[in-house]
């Protein structure tokens, strides 16, 4: 409806178009601006493509960390669970004991197995892996104890009940130490707290980076345009009219740096995939690395695109406002 | 349509450009607004489609006084008025018919009620085979033309033209002229801001001069440059 002239009505109302079709029309008219501004980036394919590797890159570091960092601690919570009380039995004890021993341990409720590394074998393994071999030769006797491996069963993992059973243990009379190891545990946790952090922020300050550098580029855009928004201004748009287009700029930005990010990452997985499985097959592990699939995916694009909508939101409301005809 | 209440124009740094001005265009009348540059032509126009506000004073425009007009609104306000410019103020990457559909796609007209108003229009200024020109690929007048096709476009009761024959010979500023007599005929008012006194001399308008900054006459043009003898307002 016309401000000054009542029974001028402006626009599609004049012409009598149902609702319906101008809802239509409203998002036809989006889809083409979405469409033309795509094209812009498309006749500008050298600033386009630095703008968007920006993002894109930005982008890749903070997600390949939290792809390192979430695979990390899918591991170690696998760990968490099978934790095992190492026992070290008394030097003198009699492999018939020890046997004995075995069987009640393997009946105890709690417990759900009992591995019996043998003496000789420990030490000949040990000779093979630690690189003494030689001078272990020179030993009169075999300095190791005979060790069994108790693994908790599932209700008794968990740090506390793991540590009653442990104590129960030591009480048996074979028993010369017994050794829970969680506290490694614990400062993996710890190291892994502070690595996330670290994400979080390196991920804050490159996204904060990456608002800024679209914002630029997207005051760049609307300087060069400066004459088209004058005359638009003169003819009677609206500002969102106006900034409609750079928002899409921003927008494809966003998605295509983002698309971008995604193909990086997946490369750089791929490139890493060796080492990676050296250092499983080290922990003796089968472990396959995720990659970034549904959720995270969506989640990346969805931040990715929100980064460019972002910057250019905050161009767009300082700059086309500036913009007026005199 | 047009009023000015004891309208004055400051500048900031002090330049004066217009002191207590008072007229009054009646719906479907023409007028042409004239005075030496400087005198303070822009700045009347300038007040009337927003891009200035006055100092002290009200512009009204059918009945509503422009300094109630919030910033928001001022796109709706332009949208009632034609504007052409001596400039042209024409996208030049666009072709003659995207310049003149303009206004129209900013309003959210149909694809095809576009297509209609634009080919109508376009016809009527003369320029039909040349929609799918650049700009730089006409002449000044047609340039011109344009300009005055995408002002009326969407059939806006009120015209504004600032010096719209400046750069162009007697014989298409009268062209330019005539057109706007046709549209004048339909029942819009325009108001023609011009220094081509030779052009004003040749036809019977209403004249509102300027010196100074100060309306010194009011009257047609046979009176002109005589004493005002009709009241302002």
């Amino acid at each position: 409806m016309s401000l000054l002239f009542k029974g001028r009505s402006q626009g599609a109302e004049r012409t009598g178009i149902a609702l319906s079709q101008r809802i239509v029309m409203f998002f036809v008219s989006h889809v083409r601006q979405a469409l033309s501004s795509l094209g812009e980036l498309w006749r500008n394919p050298a600033a386009s493509m630095m703008t968007i590797a920006v993002l894109g890159l930005s982008i890749t570091l903070p997600s390949t960390l939290y792809i390192l960092l979430k695979n990390t601690e899918r591991v170690s919570a696998g760990w968490d669970q099978a934790s095992e009380i190492t026992l070290f039995l008394h030097r003198d004890t009699q492999a018939g004991d020890i046997h004995q021993l075995q069987t009640r341990l393997g009946l105890w409720p709690e417990v759900e197995s009992v591995v019996h590394i043998d003496k000789a074998k420990a030490m000949e393994e040990f000779q093979q892996l630690s690189g003494f071999g030689e001078a272990l030769s020179y030993l009169d006797n075999n300095p190791l104890p005979d060790v069994l491996l108790v693994t908790p069963t599932s209700k008794h993992t968990s740090p506390t009940a793991a540590g009653l059973l442990l104590d129960k243990l030591r009480k048996e009379r074979e028993v010369e130490v017994g050794q829970l190891d969680i506290q490694w545990l614990e400062r993996l946790h710890g190291l892994v707290g502070i690595a996330k952090e670290l994400v979080s922020v390196v991920a804050l300050l490159l996204f904060l980076a990456v608002v800024l550098i679209i914002g630029n580029t997207i005051r760049l855009n609307i300087l060069n345009k400066r004459d088209e928004i004058l005359v638009m201004k003169l003819v009677g748009a609206t500002d969102a009219f106006i900034q409609r287009p750079f928002l899409y700029t921003g927008f494809w930005y966003g998605l295509l740096g983002g698309l971008l990010a995604w193909v990086t990452v997946a490369l750089l997985l791929w490139w890493m995939g060796d080492s990676i499985s050296k250092v499983t097959q080290l922990y003796q592990t089968q472990f396959k690395v995720d990659g970034l699939h549904g959720q995270a995916l969506l989640l990346m694009l969805g931040l990715s695109i929100l980064l460019g909508l972002a910057g250019s939101l905050l161009s767009v409301h300082k700059h086309i406002r500036a913009i007026e005809p005199k | 349509m047009i009023r000015f209440e004891q309208v004055s124009k400051t500048y900031p740094g002090g330049q004066q450009a217009l002191r207590q001005v008072n007229f009054h265009i009646a719906p479907g009348e023409m007028a042409f607004l004239t005075g030496h540059s400087g005198a303070g032509k822009s700045t009347l126009l300038k007040l009337i489609s927003i891009m200035e506000r006055p100092t002290v004073g009200r512009v009204l425009i059918n009945g509503h006084d422009l300094n109630t007009i919030r910033r928001q609104q001022i796109p709706f306000i332009r949208r009632d008025i034609g504007m052409i410019f001596q400039s042209h103020q024409l996208l030049m990457d666009k072709t003659v018919f995207d310049n003149v559909a303009l206004p129209l796609i900013i309003e959210g007209y149909t694809h095809k009620e576009v297509g209609k108003r634009v080919s109508a229009v376009l016809e009527r200024v003369g320029l039909s085979d040349k929609s799918r020109c650049l700009p730089i690929a006409l002449s000044g007048g047609e340039q011109q033309r344009v300009g005055i096709a995408r002002a009326v476009v969407n059939k806006p009761p009120l015209l504004l033209a600032d010096e719209p024959t400046g750069n162009l010979d007697p014989k298409l500023s009268m062209e330019i002229i005539r057109l706007f007599e046709d549209f004048n005929q339909a029942g819009v008012a325009v108001l023609i801001a011009t220094h081509d006194l030779g052009l004003i001399a040749r036809m019977r308008y209403r004249t509102l001069t300027l010196k100074k900054g100060q309306m010194i006459t009011d009257g047609l043009t046979e009176d002109w440059p005589g004493e005002d003898d009709e009241p302002a307002i």
